[in-house]
C-alpha cells in the first residue's frame, strides 16, 4: 500500500508560481469576458493584457532570488528572474501594436489575446526551471499557442507559415525528447543540478553517450533558436506572420531558448567537454556567416530581417560558448538592446502595411516599397534609417553596445579570431541594412503619395515607435545601470 | 568658457535638428550663419589655447559607463587645435560656396552633423567615443554622396561605407584587445587615449595591434592597397562632398596615426617603418602616374591628394620632431589646398557639366579671375615654396631624410611628377585659345565663389610666408610627443630612431 504524502502549503512555496498563474489567470479571465459580453472592442482587450502584464511583472520582481519552489521542480534563480522580466516587458511592448488604425482579422478575437497571455506564461515556466519536464511542458504550451497567433492572421501564407512552424517545432520537440530521455538514461534524473552532480561524480565516463544526448539537445534548440542548419523555417515563417508577431518571435521565444540553453549547457561547457564548445564554435560561426550571405539576396525586407536575427541569434549565441559571467550578461544586454531597435524596425514594417500589393506580388514590404521614402515622409525614413543603422552596429546606437561587450568577453577569454570573425560579419551585414537606406534616401520615389507608409499608424503605434526611437539613439545612458543589473542576477545564479 | 569642446562638438549637431524646422527657402543662409558661429567659436579656441603647453587642454571627462572605462573625455593638443579649426573653416567655406540647389535642406542639414562628427573625432581623448564619431561620420557622408552624386553615386557611396565600416571594425578589435590589456596591468578598465600612451607592451603584441589599428585608419587614409574607394567616391561626389572628404575625413586617417598607433606603440612604430615607407612610396609615385593619366580634372585632383596623402604618412613615421610636425602641418595644408581644387573643379562642373580636360582649353581667357586662382592653387599644389604647402611638404620630407635617405629622394619625385600632371591639367584647360564654343559665354567667378576661394587663398600664402602662429604650438606637442615616445620606447632600435630634439640638445 501506498504511504500517503502529506506535504504543507508552505513547503510547496506557491510563491514561486505566482507569476505565471497571473498571466494564465488572466488569459483565462478573458476569455470569460467574452462569454458574459460579446462583440468588445480590441483596445479594451489590450489594455487588460497590458495591466495582467504588469501584476505579472510585480509578481516577478517581488520574487525572492535562490527559492525552489512546488517540490522543488521551480527554480527561482537569477536568470530565472532576469529573463522573465525581459519577456513580460517586451510583451507588453508588443501587445499594444495590436491597436491598429485599420481593422484585422485576427484582432476582433478575444482568444487572441488570451492565447498571447498564455503563450507568456508558458515562456516563463520554460525558464523558471531546471527540470527537463517542465521545460518541455513550458515549451509547448507557448510554441502552440504561437502557431495559433500566427495562423490567426487569415491568410493563405500565414496558414502555410503556421503548419511549417508547427512541424519544425514537433521535429524539435523530438528531438528534446530524445535528448532528455538519453540525459535520464545516463543519470536517473530529469534535474539538471542533479544530473550534473552524477555526471561529475561519475567522471563523464560515458562521454559518447552523453553527446548523442547533447546532440540531440543542440539540435533541439538549434530550431528553437532559429541557429544554422536548422534555421529554414524562419524566413517563410516571418513572412507569413505579421510584421508585429514575426518582430515578437524575433525577441522573446528566443530570449526564453538562451535562457534553457543556458541552463543545459553551462556545466558541460565549464566541466570542460571540448567537442561541445566546438560544436557550439562552428555552430555560432555558421550562423552568423551563412544568415548574413543569405540576407544579402532577399528582395522583401521583413524576409531580411529575419536572416538578419538568425544572425544576430548566433551572434549571442556566441556568448554561450565563450561561457564567462562577463559573456552571460553580455548575453542579455545584447538582448535587451536588440528587443529596443528590433520592436522599433518590425513596428515599422507593421504600420506601413496595406492590403493592396502593388509593388511585388507576393512580398508586403519589399524593398521598392521604401524607395525615396525621405522625400515623401522624412521622419518615417530617418527612423527607420536609425534602426538599421543600429542593426548594423553603428555606433552610437543600441546594438553596438551590445556588440561592444560579446566582441570584448570573446576578446577576454582569448577568443580573438572570433572576435574579428564577429567584426567581418557585421562588416558584411552592414550591406543588407545599407541597401534599405539606399532605397529609402538615395532613390526616386515610385508612384505613391505617402500614405502608405503610415496606413496603420495610430497613436500607440506612434507611441511605441518614439519609445523605441528613443531607446536606441539614447541606449549608451542606460547601458551602465541595465549592466549592473545584469551582472547582478547573472552572478547571484552562479553562471 | 570651460566647456567650450562639448559646445563645439553639438552646437552643429543641435543646430541640425532644429534645422529641420527652418524653411526651404532661409536654409542656406541658417547654415552658413551655423557655420561661421562654429569658425568663430573653434577661432576663439585657439585663442584661449596656450601654445606653450605640450599636454591636453580645455579637458572634459564625464564617467558614462563607468564599470566598463568608457567615459565621455574630451581635450585638445596643438596637434588636434588646427585640423579643428581646418574642420570648422572648411565647412564654412563649403557652405558659403555651395551651388547645389536640389534638396538643398536635407543636404545642409546633413552637413552639419557632419560637421559634428569631424570635430568630434578630433577632440576625443576616449577611445570608444573616437571610434563613435569615427563611424558616425560614414553617415551623412554616404547620404550626401548617395544623393547628390552622378551617375555610379551609389555604387560609390556603398563602396565608400562598406571599406571604412570593415576597416574601422578591425580596429575596433584592436581597441578591445588594448582594453583588456590595459586591464590586466592594472585592473581597471579604461578606453582613455592618454592612459592607454602609458601602458607599456611586449613588442610582439604591439605589432599585432599595431596592424590592427593601421588597416582601420590605412583604409580612410587611404594608403595604397585599400584605396580604390577614393577615386570612385570623388569621382561620384558633389562638390561639397569632395571637398570635405579630401579636406577633412582623411585626415582623420593621418591624426589618428599620431594620436593612436606611434604613442601606443612606439616599438612596433619603428618595427613597421620599412613596410609603412613602401607602402607609402607606392602610394605616391604609382597614384601621381596615374593622376597624370586620367581625362577628368576631378580625377587628377583625387589622385594628386592620394598620393599627397602618402607623404603625410611619410612624415609621421619619420619619428622625430620635425617629420611629424610637418605632417601635421601638411595634413592642415593639404586640406586647405586640395580643398580649394575640388572647389575650383566644382565651378566649372557647375558650368559646363563636364569635367573632361578636353572640353576645355583658353579658360584663363573667358575666365580670368578663376584662372588666376587655379594657377595660384595648382602651385601650391605642387609645392611652391611661399605656399603653405611647401612647408608641410619640406618638412615631411626633412624629417624622412633623416632615416632613409634613399626612399626620401624617392618620394621627392613626388615634387616632379606633382608639377608634370598639375602643369598639364593647367595648360590643357587654361592655356592656348578657347577651341570649344561652348566655353565662350562663360561667366567668371560670382560672389559667392569669390569669397570662399579667396580666403582659402588667403590663408594658403599667409601660412605659407609666416607659419609660425601654428607650426609653434604643433611643434610644443609634437616635441612633447616624440620624447615621451623617445622614453616608452623598449627596444634599442626604438630608442636610437625616435630623437626628441631635447636629446640632441643636450648632446651637443
Amino acid at each position: 500500500m501506498l504511504e500517503p504524502i502529506s506535504v504543507s502549503l508552505e513547503s510547496l512555496n506557491l510563491g514561486t508560481l505566482a507569476p505565471m498563474l497571473v498571466a494564465i489567470c488572466g488569459g483565462l479571465a478573458i476569455i470569460i469576458i467574452d462569454l458574459i459580453k460579446k462583440d468588445l472592442d480590441k483596445s479594451l482587450y489590450v489594455m487588460l493584457s497590458i495591466l495582467v502584464l504588469f501584476v505579472d511583472l510585480m509578481a516577478v520582481i517581488g520574487l525572492q532570488v535562490g527559492e525552489r519552489g512546488f517540490f522543488d521542480i521551480m527554480l527561482i534563480d537569477g536568470i530565472a528572474v532576469l529573463s522573465q522580466i525581459i519577456i513580460i516587458v517586451a510583451s507588453m511592448l508588443f501587445i499594444p501594436l495590436a491597436l491598429t488604425s485599420k481593422r484585422f482579422h485576427e484582432f476582433s478575437y478575444p482568444e487572441f489575446f488570451g492565447l498571447f497571455l498564455l503563450m507568456v506564461g508558458g515562456f516563463q515556466f520554460m525558464v523558471a526551471t531546471d527540470n527537463l519536464i517542465l521545460v518541455f511542458i513550458g515549451l509547448e504550451t507557448a510554441s502552440l499557442a504561437l502557431y495559433t497567433l500566427i495562423a490567426m492572421h487569415n491568410r493563405e501564407k500565414s496558414f502555410e507559415a503556421a503548419i511549417k512552424y508547427f512541424i519544425m517545432g514537433a521535429l524539435g520537440a523530438g528531438f528534446f525528447g530524445m535528448g532528455s530521455m538519453i540525459l535520464y538514461a545516463l543519470t536517473g534524473s530529469v534535474e539538471l543540478y542533479k544530473i550534473e552532480e552524477v555526471l561529475a561524480a561519475g567522471g563523464y565516463q560515458n562521454l559518447t553517450i552523453l553527446l548523442v544526448g547533447i546532440s540531440f539537445l543542440i539540435a533541439a534548440f538549434g530550431f528553437k533558436l532559429s541557429l544554422v542548419p536548422f534555421h529554414t523555417w524562419t524566413p517563410d515563417v516571418y513572412e507569413g506572420a505579421s510584421a508585429a508577431l514575426a518582430g515578437y518571435m524575433s525577441v522573446v521565444p528566443k530570449i526564453a531558448a538562451f535562457v534553457v540553453v543556458l541552463r543545459v549547457f553551462e556545466f558541460l561547457i565549464s566541466s570542460n567537454v571540448v567537442w561541445l564548445r566546438d560544436v557550439l564554435y562552428v555552430l555560432v560561426v555558421l550562423t552568423m556567416t551563412l544568415a548574413n550571405i543569405m540576407a544579402l539576396v532577399q528582395k522583401d525586407v521583413k524576409r531580411m530581417l529575419a536572416f538578419s536575427s538568425i544572425s544576430h541569434a548566433g551572434f549571442v549565441m556566441a556568448a554561450i560558448m565563450i561561457g564567462t559571467t562577463q559573456a552571460h550578461s553580455a548575453l542579455f544586454l545584447y538582448w535587451v538592446l536588440f528587443l529596443f531597435t528590433n520592436l522599433g524596425a518590425f513596428a515599422m514594417l507593421w504600420v506601413s502595411r496595406h492590403k493592396e500589393s502593388k509593388w511585388h506580388e507576393r512580398f508586403d514590404h519589399p524593398y521598392e516599397k521604401f524607395s525615396g521614402m525621405i522625400q515623401i515622409m522624412p521622419v518615417g525614413a530617418v527612423v527607420m534609417a536609425i534602426f538599421m543603422l543600429s542593426l548594423a552596429g553603428v555606433p552610437p546606437f543600441s546594438i553596438f553596445w551590445g556588440k561592444l561587450y560579446i566582441m570584448s568577453a570573446a576578446v577576454n577569454s582569448d577568443y580573438i579570431i572570433l572576435a574579428l570573425i564577429m567584426a567581418i560579419n557585421s562588416a558584411i551585414s552592414a550591406y543588407y541594412y545599407l541597401k534599405l537606406i539606399v532605397y529609402m534616401f538615395l532613390k526616386s520615389p515610385e508612384e505613391n503619395d505617402g500614405t502608405v507608409y503610415m496606413k496603420n499608424a495610430s497613436k500607440p503605434l506612434q507611441t511605441i515607435i518614439g519609445l523605441s526611437v528613443f531607446l536606441t539613439i539614447f541606449a549608451v545612458l542606460a547601458v551602465e545601470p541595465m549592466m549592473g543589473i545584469i551582472t547582478y542576477y547573472v552572478e547571484v545564479s552562479g553562471f | 568658457m570651460d566647456y567650450i569642446l562639448s559646445i563645439l562638438v553639438f552646437f552643429p549637431a543641435v543646430a541640425a535638428l532644429l534645422g529641420f524646422i527652418v524653411s526651404k527657402d532661409s536654409i542656406r543662409v541658417y547654415g552658413i550663419t551655423v557655420a561661421f558661429i562654429e569658425f568663430a567659436l573653434s577661432l576663439w579656441l585657439w585663442l584661449s589655447f596656450d601654445g606653450d603647453y605640450a599636454g591636453m587642454q580645455f579637458v572634459e571627462s564625464v564617467a558614462l559607463i563607468p564599470s566598463f572605462g568608457i567615459s565621455y573625455y574630451l581635450g585638445v593638443d596643438g596637434i588636434s587645435l588646427f585640423i579643428v579649426i581646418l574642420s570648422t573653416f572648411i565647412t564654412l567655406v563649403g557652405l558659403i560656396a555651395l551651388s547645389e540647389t536640389r534638396n538643398v535642406k536635407n543636404m545642409i542639414i546633413s552637413i552639419l552633423f557632419l560637421e559634428m562628427t569631424m570635430v568630434g573625432v578630433f577632440v576625443s581623448l576616449d577611445a570608444i567615443l573616437f571610434y563613435v564619431f569615427w563611424e558616425l561620420s560614414l553617415v551623412p557622408m554616404l547620404y550626401i554622396i548617395g544623393a547628390w552624386g552622378g551617375n555610379l553615386r551609389v555604387y560609390a557611396a556603398i563602396k565608400f561605407f562598406l571599406y571604412t565600416f570593415a576597416g574601422s571594425l578591425i580596429m575596433l578589435v584592436g581597441m578591445l584587445v588594448m582594453a583588456y590589456l590595459y586591464y590586466q596591468a592594472t585592473g581597471v578598465w579604461s578606453f582613455s587615449i592618454t592612459e592607454w600612451h602609458r601602458l607599456l607592451l611586449p613588442l610582439d603584441y604591439q605589432i599585432w595591434l599595431f596592424i590592427a589599428f593601421f588597416i582601420g585608419l590605412a583604409i580612410k587614409i587611404p594608403m595604397f592597397p585599400f584605396h580604390t574607394w577614393l577615386p570612385y567616391a570623388h569621382g561620384q561626389a558633389p562638390t561639397i562632398g569632395s571637398v570635405i572628404l579630401a579636406a577633412v575625413l582623411l585626415k582623420m586617417g593621418t591624426y589618428g596615426l599620431v594620436r593612436l598607433t606611434l604613442p601606443m606603440f612606439p616599438d612596433a612604430s619603428v618595427y613597421m617603418i620599412m613596410p609603412v615607407a613602401i607602402l607609402s612610396l607606392i602610394m605616391i609615385i604609382y597614384t601621381a602616374m596615374v593622376a597624370y593619366a586620367q581625362e577628368d580634372m576631378k580625377q587628377v585632383i583625387a589622385y594628386s591628394s592620394i598620393s599627397h596623402m602618402g607623404v603625410i604618412v611619410l612624415g609621421t613615421f619619420a619619428m622625430n620632431p620635425e617629420g611629424i610636425a610637418g605632417s601635421v602641418f601638411f595634413m592642415l595644408s593639404h586640406g586647405i589646398v586640395s580643398g580649394a581644387l575640388f572647389m575650383l573643379v566644382g565651378v566649372i562642373y557647375d558650368r559646363r557639366h563636364t569635367k573632361l580636360m578636353s572640353e576645355f582649353g583658353g579658360l584663363a581667357k573667358v575666365m580670368p579671375k578663376y584662372g588666376l586662382i587655379m594657377g595660384i592653387m595648382v602651385m601650391a599644389s605642387v609645392g611652391l615654396p611661399l605656399t603653405m604647402s611647401f612647408v608641410g611638404e619640406f618638412l615631411s620630407l626633412v624629417g624622412f631624410y633623416k632615416v632613409s635617405p634613399i626612399i626620401t629622394i624617392l618620394a621627392g619625385t613626388s615634387i616632379i611628377l606633382g608639377a608634370v600632371y598639375m602643369l598639364s591639367l593647367y595648360r590643357k584647360s587654361f592655356f592656348g585659345e578657347v577651341v570649344n564654343e561652348k566655353n565662350r559665354g562663360l561667366k567668371d567667378l560670382n560672389k559667392k565663389e569669390s569669397t570662399a576661394l579667396w580666403s582659402l587663398v588667403l590663408v594658403t600664402v599667409w601660412l605659407g610666408i609666416y607659419p609660425k602662429p601654428v607650426l609653434g604650438p604643433i611643434n610644443t606637442s609634437v616635441e612633447s610627443l616624440v620624447s615621451f615616445m623617445h622614453q616608452k620606447a623598449i627596444t634599442q632600435k626604438a630608442k636610437e630612431t625616435i630623437k626628441p630634439t631635447v636629446i640632441e640638445r643636450e648632446a651637443k
